[in-house]
This record gives structure tokens, C-alpha cells and sequence, in this order.
């Protein structure tokens, strides 16, 4: 493995279909042992960006890497690169166990391999039934199965969490998270945020095919809106500590203080550091769906002011 | 290569597409090659023999479809995604599809002349009629006629990438086979090179080499011309392949 190329580099992608320019000048990276969200409203390229980067999809600019090697040229492509696209992808007069075992032939794995991974994706008791019959849970965990066939570095989910109910969902965020602790880089799609909150390190946003923001979640909250909301008696203490820090810090009512550009974390850091006597700490404002839904809705007031002022 | 071509043939195997073809095919050599040899009064001039195996000719459609289902199933079920990230050089998918095509035609061929070939030594000697064959002949005839089954396999998986949409590619391949190139045949001039090089003629040339007058060109440069014909439509299939955008 490369020491110095990211698990997974988009660099300047973009990608015309016709009238429509799906994917605009998009970059973004995903470190090994990271979960990395890819978040945007339906239509906003997320599929285009992630089926160019394993090579389904010819770029009209720019390119996409794993390990920085395109995907086609791959020496060993199932081992490095697992990936769940939409849908089920199976021909439904072919049983789980025989759609994995087709796919294990093409990549050279045994189908000691298939059996194992049917038993981790809880599909054994249903491997040999023709795959057509199965649920819309069962499809997607055949699916990671096949991605996982080659035990790969690098997992390429998209839209992983359609369909599957609440505890699908629990199960899947429990079964990321234990791959990305083993070390793998883990790009995953989703348009609902809720979905992938609590499961991802980090998240990408996209909107009309253009990148609107990579950060941490926790940055990405700090960073906006109200930010955190701190009450107490102490608070003028904290408030000198904090501006002295550099960060923004205004009043609000009932004398609590609003610190912009600190998350919850920080701030807690610096309360029990200094012994500051506090009774309230909490996000103010906006929630993440806030923050996401801001950050992608079309007609930002923001903008507006921008360009009257310009 | 071998690992595309090995997962390629459990394809095959692994649905119901394939073993349907081939017990299609036998059901429907058994009812007319076992009516023929029971009931056909055979002409003077007719050889019972030629005319019972060439009844195994009935596979040629049966294996043109199989080679038009390999990749536009692959698009109707969007199977194409997983296969392509399995084996993301397409030409090599385009060769592995040909090669576990080629295979099944081979065995379709192989079991349709086979059967072809028991229901005449069975039912002729019953009858007291000789199939009036030479064992020379004969092989020259099952030999072509499987051949010409295993490359009409491979005709039709170049045309099914090529067209990919899984019922037009069958409507549209069946049609040329039976209807379109007959009919073209017919125009002045045109027809008559038609006739001769167009895919029916290399077919001909290829299985009817017991019939006097089918073809105009011989049996080698019939399964030389059928294989040209294979190879342009694969070519054509690889290409097109390599520049589509898998979206769904």
C-alpha cells in the first residue's frame, strides 16, 4: 500500500451527461480508518461520483483513486475495494450463496470465503434460495457480503441504510464501525443525515455536484450557526478565557454565553481545566439536520445578501 | 482469464436460462426428428440420414439467443455492476462471455445432434430403411452443425452487447435470423451476394453441406466467413461496452 496516497482521492471530478453537468469540479479524500459520510440531497451526484470512482463511470474531468491507482487498473480490485451500489444487483433466479460464489470466481476467492461471509451477513439459512424472494434487508446485507468478498481496505457504500428499518440500521452503524476499527477507509453514502450521524467520523457535502464542505461533524457544527450555549455563574470567567483563546463569544439572555467556532468538547475542556463553576451547557441553535439543511437548500439568504452587497 | 471465463460458466449454470434452452431444444428435436424417422415416407432421392440430423439444426436460434441473453441480462438485471467491479476490464469480460458461450453452443450442439443421431439409428432400422449416409458424410455434417451452433452463441453475445436491452436484443436477433436477412435476399442484385456471404449463407455453407445446391461457398470458408462474423460483432460489442457509462 502506498505510505503517502489516501484510501480514497476525487480530485477536480467532473462528470456531463448531456445538458446536465452531474458532478462539477468535486474533490474530497478519505484516510484509512476513517468513516467518511457523503452527503447530499438526491440528485446531488453522489452516485455518479461514486460509480466514476470505481471506474462504471468515465469522467468527463478530473479523476478518482484508490490508493492512487484508478480503479480499472487495479492489480487486485476486489481486495482493495468493496462496494454497495444502489439496488440489489443479482439476477433473481440465482440463489445468495451462487451470486456470491459467481463474483468470488471472477476475484479468485474461495468458496470457503462465500459461507463465511453468508454467516457474518446473517444469510445462511436463506443462501440457497433463489434471491429474487428475498426482502429488501436481505438484499442489502448479500450485497455488503459481496463486497467484503475480498476482505477489502477500502468499502464504497452507497445509500447502504434505503430500506433497511431501524434495527437494520443499528446493526449496519455497529458493523461500520467494526470495520473502520480494523484499520479500513469507509466512504459512505446517504441524503438523510440522521442515518450517518452517528456512525461517521467526518462528512462531505455535496449539492448540485459541487463539494460545499469536508470537515468533522463536530467542526462542522462548531463552525455554524449558534454554536455552544453556556450558563452559570462563572460564565464571565469562562467567556475572558474563551476571547483570549480567540474564540467569539456573545451574550445572551438570562446572562449565559453563546461561543462560536468552539464545539461542546472544547469548551467542556476548558470549563474543567479551569475549575469554572457552570450550569448549563448545551449546543445552541442549530442541529445538524439545521446545519445540513442550510448548507443545501437552494435559495440560501445568505447567498442573496452576497450578491446585493457585491 | 481463466478465473472470468470459469465465473462466466457458473453463470450459466447457476439459472434456469441455460438448462431451459437445452431441454427446449431437445423437446422440440425429439418431436419432429422421432415424427420424421416414424412416419416420413422419405423420397427416393431423399437421404433419411442427412434428413433426420439436420433436424438438430433447430438449435441454431436456441444457441443464438443464449449469446444475446450473456450481457443484456447482465443490464436488465443490473448484474453488470457487480460483474464489471469483479472484472473491471471490459474487452476481457467481452472475451470471458465468448468463451463460456462458445462452450454452452458446444454442448448444445453436441447434445441436439447427439439425440438427432440415437432417434435415426433407433427408429430407421425398425422401418427397414438405411439412413444412406457414410460415416464421412456424416461427421462432416455433425461436425459443421455443431460448430455452426457453438458460433451462432458467439454471434449472439456480440450482438446483445451491442444492442444491450434484453428483449430487444432476442426480438431483434431472432427477427434477422429468420425474417429480415430471408427478406433481404430477395432484393435485385444486393440479394443474391446476400445470399451467398450474408450470415444465412455462411450458416449453410457451414451444416447443409449434404444438400446439393445450398451454398456457394465451401464448408472451411463457411465457418471461416460465420467466424468473421463473430469476431466483427464482438469487436463491435467490446467497444461500445468500454465507452458506456454503467449508471444503474
Amino acid at each position: 500500500m502506498a505510505a503517502t496516497a489516501p484510501a480514497i482521492e476525487v480530485q477536480g471530478l467532473s462528470k456531463r451527461f448531456g445538458a446536465t453537468l452531474a458532478v462539477d469540479d468535486l474533490s474530497f479524500s478519505v484516510e484509512a480508518g476513517r468513516i467518511v459520510g457523503f452527503l447530499g440531497p438526491n440528485g446531488a451526484g453522489k452516485t455518479t461520483t461514486l460509480r466514476a470512482l470505481l471506474g462504471l463511470i468515465r469522467p468527463t474531468a478530473g479523476s478518482a483513486t484508490i490508493e492512487g491507482v484508478p480503479y480499472v487498473e487495479l492489480d487486485d480490485p476486489t481486495g482493495t475495494v468493496g462496494a454497495v451500489l444502489d439496488g440489489g444487483m443479482f439476477h433473481p433466479g440465482r440463489s445468495g450463496r451462487n451470486h456470491l460464489r459467481v463474483l468470488a470466481l471472477a476475484a479468485g476467492v474461495a468458496d470457503a470465503r462465500v459461507d463465511e461471509l453468508l454467516e457474518l451477513v446473517s444469510l445462511s439459512d436463506s443462501a440457497k434460495r433463489r434471491a429474487g424472494g428475498y426482502s429488501l434487508g436481505m438484499r442489502q446485507r448479500l450485497g455488503l457480503a459481496a463486497a467484503l468478498l475480498g476482505d477489502p481496505r477500502v468499502l464504497v457504500l452507497d445509500e447502504p441504510a434505503n430500506g433497511l428499518d431501524p434495527q437494520g440500521i443499528r446493526w449496519l452503524r455497529d458493523f461500520l464501525r467494526s470495520l473502520a476499527a480494523e484499520g479500513r477507509a469507509i466512504l459512505v453514502s446517504s441524503h438523510v443525515l440522521s442515518e450517518v450521524a452517528q456512525t461517521v467520523d467526518e462528512v462531505v457535502v455535496i449539492h448540485r455536484g459541487r463539494s460545499i464542505e469536508q470537515a468533522p461533524i463536530a467542526e462542522l457544527l462548531a463552525g455554524r450557526g449558534g454554536g455552544v450555549r453556556v450558563a452559570g455563574p462563572d460564565v464571565s470567567q469562562l467567556a475572558e478565557l474563551l476571547r483570549a483563546d480567540g474564540a467569539e463569544v456573545s451574550d445572551g439572555h438570562d446572562g449565559a454565553i453563546v461561543v462560536a467556532g468552539r464545539s461542546g468538547e472544547q469548551v467542556g475542556a476548558l470549563i474543567a481545566a479551569n475549575g469554572i463553576h457552570i450550569s448549563e451547557l448545551a449546543s445552541a441553535g442549530q442541529t445538524l439536520e439545521e446545519v445540513f439543511f442550510e448548507l443545501t437548500s437552494d435559495e440560501q439568504p445568505a447567498a442573496d445578501d452576497e450578491e446585493q452587497a457585491a | 482469464m481463466t478465473d472470468a471465463i470459469r465465473s462466466e460458466l457458473l453463470k450459466l449454470r447457476t439459472t434456469r436460462t441455460f438448462l431451459g434452452v437445452v431441454i427446449a431444444t431437445l423437446a422440440l428435436v425429439a418431436l419432429i426428428a422421432g415424427a420424421q424417422a416414424a412416419a416420413d415416407s422419405f423420397d427416393a432421392g431423399s437421404t433419411p440420414g442427412v434428413d433426420l440430423l439436420d433436424v438438430a439444426g433447430l438449435a441454431q436460434p436456441f444457441a443464438l439467443v443464449l449469446g444475446l441473453l450473456a450481457v443484456s441480462t447482465e443490464f436488465r438485471h443490473g448484474t453488470i455492476t457487480p460483474t464489471l467491479l469483479a472484472t473491471p476490464d471490459r474487452a476481457r469480460l467481452m472475451i470471458a462471455k465468448l468463451s463460456a458461450h462458445l462452450t454452452a453452443g458446444l454442448v448444445l450442439g453436441v447434445v441436439a445432434y447427439a439425440l438427432a443421431a440415437i432417434l435415426m439409428w433407433i427408429v430407421l432400422p425398425l422401418r427397414d430403411i438405411s439412413t444412406g449416409l457414410s460415416v464421412g458424410d456424416g461427421v462432416e455434417q455433425v461436425v459443421g452443425g455443431v460448430v455452426c451452433i457453438a458460433l451462432l452463441a458467439a454471434i449472439g453475445v456480440g450482438v446483445g452487447a451491442v444492442i444491450r436491452n434484453q428483449v430487444g436484443a432476442v426480438i431483434g436477433g431472432l427477427a434477422w435470423y429468420f425474417m429480415i436477412e430471408p427478406l433481404l435476399t430477395a432484393i435485385p442484385k444486393v440479394g443474391g451476394w446476400i445470399e451467398d456471404y450474408g450470415i444465412g449463407g455462411a450458416i449453410a455453407a457451414v451444416s447443409d453441406t449434404q444438400f446439393e445446391g445450398r451454398a456457394e461457398i465451401g464448408q472451411v470458408a463457411g465457418g471461416l466467413l460465420l467466424l468473421g462474423y463473430a469476431a466483427l460483432f464482438a469487436v463491435a460489442g467490446a467497444i461500445l461496452l468500454r465507452r458506456r457509462d454503467i449508471s444503474a
